[in-house]
């Protein structure tokens, strides 16, 4: 049996071409909505930019808070979009998800979220964002692969306070970390770090 | 007089542009596909791999190709959503003639006699070089061939050229006198295994955005990558050393590198005594540029400078990309001279991991240039001056060698003879000069005063608003052909859809034409694999040999690598492996340069920098990319970037307007304040018209090689505009945003 | 077993049936109207009412839903109550009968979703009143071709069987069937090629309930075509086929997809919930300081994840006390941050 395809989530590659925002517009669950994120973190100070898809919590929190239970986890472990018989579009998932994955839509007054394209991942084939995305910011592959190709290693362990979540979705960090803390402190403090290339062109600035 | 025929808003209304965001049929169309295409997008010269959904006649959705070894089903947004451009209600579905209000359709009888009509009064009044063509470098390679023998055989004009001359012709002169060759030296699977990347002039991720992930699969094997850029674009974000070079001052930069390396003897000595001329000249050449001295010239650090060319000289294996970034401006060969000297000193050409490339931009930027709609070129990649050449293709043409008309004038200069009315009349297609040439506001002056113009075009562009007669042309889905990639790759086009309405294939309406021109018995293609045939036939011998390529060997091999002459040849990947290079010597040889300053530099009055370029959401002049919702909603508008140290100079915070004036004119853009570029500098993307054009600033300085224009540097100076002084987008009113 | 039983929802649901039951005998003035024929539909009905009860009751003691109940039943009657009441009724209106929502989420859906509505309420208004013996008909004396209605047992109006809105009267669950078979067709043309619809959709939950609803359409309107045009030829077999089809379909009621008919109501409570949110105060970022929900949404929210086992307070001594203080944009740019702070370079 061939090794498993999962999905790896690495935002330090993201160049911000939002190939993943307008693929995932063409995933037959939902297609013709997008429900991706890509975030400009703070695009006067930085170029970074960020994806988030949903990272198929193991206990998802969005799924414990939605007062129609709505949100299903497939025997895969994959934490479908909202049923839209059931979603009655009070957000509570959209404001619990620790991630903040969910998105909410006025009109059809629901919330939509990814599935990791279900229709092509529950037959084999690659989600969409993961297919285009030309950095490899995001990306759907055997586990073995990943690891012998890039440095750093694939975690699925995150801590928000004194919760601990983990994910079908992995994240690159270096060797030696075992659990993602959501630095918020750092966040508020200090923003994105400098990269080298930011210092230099800082420097040349100030010979200005 | 070709002036528009009505008010330009009603033009817009009728001929869009309007922003497409469902795929005809709705989106429930994909699902149930007639047929699935295997292609490729159309929108840069990657030319990523895709499968194309059709139904009824139209692309209706996409799906990933990824076995396709180049980009392995990855995509930009272009790509992803290309398929929007077709079925798209700005389609031209009939030829149009010019009517007292607007536009009105026409018969293709009509329409070609009208054309036929004006080529034979302008070449009998004015001579045979007063009827000029301007042809695309987005074009399929049977079409690009089809324009260069059109122009010769049935205008008989000397006076072709194509956009091409906006974009590769630069790197391709510089490449031609050293290597004697034109193309990206190896295949980017090379990228995987460089130790060192020098990436000049080149924002890789938004222009080229595939290209990305080969310079990040080698950066986890361990490769050092260097940038060189005036912006801190998202490829040099996580650079190793990242060189935010002044515009203009790259020969020196690259020079300063040259020199770090001859004094610290990191060159490999028997590449050079072996493989290489001129490098005496070139060491004297770069003595002047000390460190310190390149550094002060360039606006970097002198530190960043050394240690850039420390990694290069230290590497084992290397690959050095470029793009127009470098490429852009009157010394832009020297400028890609000045990156080959530094792969030449260091021996690193011809083997596993040591590469050059230039990152073509347009969809067959290097296809597009090899066949003979250049000004200077005949089919093959041949001299257009040389003998033989012309005797040969003479030949294949069934023509006398006199018969061919000599070299003419390039893009820029065929509009310089148009200001001069020594060109009368004009045939285009797919090329949009109002919106791509610099100093938009000449251009606009001289379209005025054409006798005739004729555009074929499948959306109406802003240069065809001001045409006597349209011809509703072909987008790339419609006809069957090859292009060739980034890498030298030939791939095969299928065609996917018929044209709409009344539209015809390019070739067809080419045709057609030489048909009424009297010169239909060259020109009795029924496909464009007759075409190719012929071109297969052309190319032989020449540098770009084709004659081993057909579409079929193409399916077999997912590409065939120029030249390939023989049909059981696999084609050539990596040029230069046996150690020969195609000049006369069979040497490479070095290029000896000396950076001067831009045409126009900084001063008192114009004290900032202006320099352009793309955005990922966009393509060329915008006239497909401007259509597609999804794309134009990512970047609606342009902007214009600049430092927050000249911002609060100007008093303006980010989203104000600003005036941006230069010595052609002034326009007016929202200020994105972004510290990733340099203070002296401004950046302003490209892909928009009318008052929103970078180009009505630009200079129409020319490299005197290579005829490129100097779009990556002018002198402007910024000041706070008006709230409200922002002009509106030129889009229709009515956008068919439907759901379904 | 019993003990297993949910106390509370048992109660509710004892109750509910208990009042049902009264209902009947009162309102069919102690079963003198009540058709002895009807009585499997009867208890079926019971039964459906106690498992629909019993379901909504323990769905009620999920932390999110009873807190969304409580401030429901509060809110109506605080503040502008007319106003309050004003949106609910408007909401119902809109998204209950309009059912517009569904509209924005696709129109295919929404002639789909509102045939069957439509088709299903009709039936349902018809059936339940003659089975619970609520609605009766009876001919008026002397005049053979007028019907006289009896709603509760007293007259309300008659009609003649043979004018045209007798046939309507008479046919009405014939209209029903119609509606809900075009709803039935609709969604199995959608089932069969939506591509989201054949990757999520099952057979207990998505299909079943289709199956369903087509054979009690089917077997109604062969009632009609028996009677009509067969004089009533296999008349009572095709009864008891129906009869069959109907008490499936209502025992399926509590459990499956048509639970759904009972939770959607909860949307007006959810509307009037972000009404009155959007009134007060709002939540604001503990990082980049933009309002992302009303503060009541997210003290509501904190409680209820704290019921639900969650654990989102920050340890003590730390820039803030609860991560949910963090907007979800900041949640995402914090991803990025932390990786590369933690990485402490660019590029891995
Ligand atoms: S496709 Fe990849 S690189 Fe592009 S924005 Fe999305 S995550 Fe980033
Ligand atoms: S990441 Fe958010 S949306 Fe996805 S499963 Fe977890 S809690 Fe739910
Ligand atoms: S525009 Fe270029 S990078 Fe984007 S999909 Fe097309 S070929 Fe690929």
């Amino acid at each position: 049996m061939s090794e498993p395809l999962e999905f790896f989530i690495d935002p330090m590659r993201c160049i911000g071409c939002q190939a993943c925002v307008s693929a995932c517009r063409e995933c037959g669950t939902h297609r013709g909505t997008s429900v991706i994120h890509l975030e400009v973190i703070d695009r006067m100070r930085t170029i970074q930019t960020t994806p988030m898809v949903c990272m198929h919590c193991v206990d998802p929190t969005c799924a414990e808070v939605c007062p129609a239970d709505a949100i299903k986890q497939t025997p895969e472990g994959v934490v479908l979009s909202s049923l839209k018989p059931r979603c009655i579009g009070c957000e509570n998932c959209v404001i619990a998800c620790p991630f903040g994955v969910p998105k909410y839509d006025a009109l059809p007054d629901q919330m939509m979220k990814c599935d990791q394209c279900y229709d092509r991942t529950s037959i084999g084939l690659r989600p969409w964002c993961a297919t285009v995305c030309p950095s490899r910011a995001l990306y759907f592959g055997p586990r073995s692969q990943v690891e012998a190709q890039r440095r750093g290693k694939p975690l699925n362990r995150f801590r928000f306070g004194n919760e601990v979540v983990e994910t079908k979705v992995n994240i690159i960090v270096p060797e030696g970390v075992d659990e993602f803390v959501f630095d918020v402190a750092a966040h508020i403090s200090e923003g994105m770090p400098h990269s080298v290339a930011d210092l230099a062109l800082a420097a040349s600035a100030e010979d200005h | 007089m070709a002036d528009l025929p009505a008010p330009e808003n009603q033009i817009i209304e009728r001929f869009g542009p309007h922003a497409a965001y469902v795929p005809v049929g709705g989106w429930g169309a994909a699902s149930d596909p007639d047929r699935r295409v295997p292609s490729h997008c159309c929108f840069c010269g990657q030319q990523c791999g895709m499968i194309l959904l059709v139904k009824d006649n139209v692309i209706v959705g996409l799906e990933p190709w990824e076995e396709f070894p180049f980009n392995h089903g990855m995509l930009c947004p272009k790509g992803v959503n290309r398929y929007l451009q077709s079925g798209h209600p700005d389609r031209l579905r009939a030829p149009l003639v010019r009517a007292p209000n607007g536009f009105q359709e026409t018969t293709w009888d009509d329409a070609l006699d009208r054309v036929a009509r004006a080529v034979r009064q302008i070449q009998a009044e004015h001579g045979r070089d007063a009827f000029a063509m301007l042809s695309g470098a987005s074009l399929i390679t049977e079409k690009a061939y089809l324009a260069g023998k059109f122009a010769r055989l049935a205008l008989k004009t000397r006076n072709i050229d194509y956009n091409g001359r906006l974009c590769m012709v630069s790197a391709a002169a510089a490449s031609k006198k050293a290597f004697g060759i034109d193309r990206s030296a190896n295949p980017w699977s090379d990228i995987l295994l460089a130790e060192c990347i020098l990436i000049a002039g080149s924002n890789t991720a938004e222009c080229s955005p595939i290209t990305t992930d080969y310079v990040w699969r080698a950066r986890d094997s361990g490769a050092h990558v260097i940038v060189v850029d005036p912006r801190l674009t998202p490829i040099a974000r996580t650079a190793d050393v990242y060189l935010p070079v002044r515009p203009g001052r790259d020969a020196a930069l690259l020079n300063g590198m040259l020199h770090v390396l001859i004094q610290e003897d990191l060159l490999d000595h028997t590449f050079i005594r072996e493989r290489t001329t001129g490098f005496e000249q070139v060491k004297e050449a770069v003595s002047h540029y000390p460190p310190a001295v390149a550094a002060e010239i360039a606006g970097v650090h002198a530190e960043d400078l050394v240690r850039a060319a420390r990694l290069w000289g230290e590497a084992k294996t290397s690959f050095a990309l470029h793009a127009r970034g470098i490429e852009h401006h009157i010394q832009g060969v020297e400028n890609c001279a000045a990156v080959i000297n530094l792969v030449l000193a260091t021996g690193r050409i011809g083997r596993p991991g040591c590469g050059y490339g230039t990152i073509t931009g347009q969809g067959n930027g290097q296809g597009g240039r090899e066949h003979g709609q250049k000004c200077d070129q005949l089919p093959g990649m041949r001299d257009i001056e040389d003998p033989a050449a012309r005797e040969y293709i003479a030949r294949v043409w069934g023509v006398h060698p006199d018969e061919i008309p000599h070299q003419g004038l390039t893009a820029v200069e065929i509009f310089e003879a148009i200001d001069r009315s020594e060109i009368r009349g004009l045939l285009s297609i797919s090329f949009n000069p109002l919106v791509s040439l610099p100093d938009a506001g000449f251009i606009r002056n001289c379209l005025r005063k054409l006798d005739f113009y004729c555009a074929i075009d499948f959306f109406l562009s802003e240069t065809a608003r001001h045409a006597d007669v349209v011809l509703a042309g072909s987008t790339q889905e419609e006809e069957e052909g090859i292009v060739t990639s980034v890498e030298g790759r030939v791939i095969h086009i299928r065609q996917a859809v018929e044209p709409p309405g009344q539209a015809r294939q390019d070739t067809r309406i080419l045709c057609d034409l030489a048909e009424r021109l009297g010169a239909g018995d060259k020109f009795r293609f029924r496909s464009t694999r007759e075409i190719l045939d012929e071109l297969r036939v052309a190319s032989r011998g020449g540098l770009a040999d084709y004659y081993g390529i057909t579409y079929e060997k193409i399916d077999r091999q997912m590409g065939v690598f120029w030249p390939c002459p023989e049909l059981d040849h696999p084609g050539t990947p990596r040029l230069f492996e046996d150690g020969r290079f195609y000049t006369g010597d069979g040497r490479a040889h070095f290029i000896p340069v000396t950076w001067h300053p831009p045409a126009e530099d900084t001063d008192e009055e114009y004290p900032i920098v202006l320099t352009s370029g793309r955005v990922v959401a966009h393509y060329l002049s915008g006239n497909q990319t401007r259509r597609i919702g999804p794309l134009l909603d990512q970047t609606p508008n342009p902007y214009v970037e600049i430092h927050p140290q000249l911002a609060a100079q100007l008093g303006v915070a980010d989203g104000e307007p600003v005036r941006i004036t230069s010595r052609r004119g002034s326009i007016v853009l929202p200020a994105s304040v972004v510290t990733t570029i340099r203070p002296d500098t401004v950046f302003i993307p490209y892909h928009w018209g009318g008052r929103q054009s970078v180009n009505i600033l630009t200079i129409r300085a020319l490299d005197p090689v290579s005829k490129i224009p100097e779009y990556k540097i002018c002198a402007v100076k910024l000041e706070k505009a008006a709230a409200g002084a922002v002009p509106a987008a030129e889009i229709a009113s009515l956008s068919p945003r439907h759901h379904v | 077993m019993l003990l297993r039983f949910n106390r509370a929802a048992l109660f509710w649901s004892v109750l509910v049936t208990g009042a049902l039951v009264a209902a009947i005998v009162v309102g069919s003035r102690r079963l003198q109207y009540f058709d002895a024929a009807l009585v499997p539909y009867t208890f079926a009905s019971i039964f459906t009412l106690f498992g629909l009860t019993y379901h909504y009751a323990t769905w009620l003691q999920r932390p999110p839903t009873r807190r969304y109940w409580q401030r429901t039943w509060e809110q109506i009657r605080q503040g502008n109550v007319p106003l309050r009441l004003g949106l609910v009724l408007r909401r119902l209106v809109t998204h209950i009968l309009a059912q517009s929502f569904i509209w924005h989420r696709s129109r295919l859906r929404w002639w789909m979703h509102f045939t069957l509505f439509w088709g299903c309420v009709l039936a349902a208004l018809v059936t339940f009143p003659l089975v619970f013996g609520w609605i009766h008909f009876a001919t008026v004396p002397g005049h053979p071709y007028v019907y006289q209605i009896h709603l509760f047992g007293f007259p309300a109006g008659t009609f003649a069987p043979h004018s045209l809105l007798g046939w309507v009267v008479i046919h009405m669950l014939d209209f029903a069937a119609v509606l809900v078979l075009v709803g039935v067709g609709l969604s199995f043309w959608r089932r069969t090629r939506d591509p989201d619809a054949l990757a999520v959709q099952n057979f207990y939950n998505d299909l079943l309930p289709l199956l369903i609803l087509f054979a009690v359409s089917v077997t109604g309107l062969m009632l009609t075509f028996s009677s009509l045009w067969l004089r009533g030829y296999y008349y009572s077999f095709l009864a008891q086929i129906h009869a069959i089809t109907v008490i499936g379909g209502l025992l399926y009621l509590p459990f499956g997809k048509f639970f759904h008919i009972v939770q959607r109501p909860a949307q007006l409570g959810v509307a009037l919930y972000k009404k009155v949110g959007a009134e007060g105060e709002s939540a604001r970022c503990a990082c980049c300081q933009a309002a992302f929900t009303s503060q009541m949404h997210l003290d509501d929210l904190k409680q209820v994840l704290a019921e639900l086992d969650f654990h989102y307070e920050m340890p003590p001594g730390s820039a803030i006390d609860h991560y949910q203080n963090v907007c979800p944009r900041c949640r995402r740019v914090t991803m990025a941050l932390t990786q590369a702070r933690i990485s402490g370079r660019e590029f891995l």
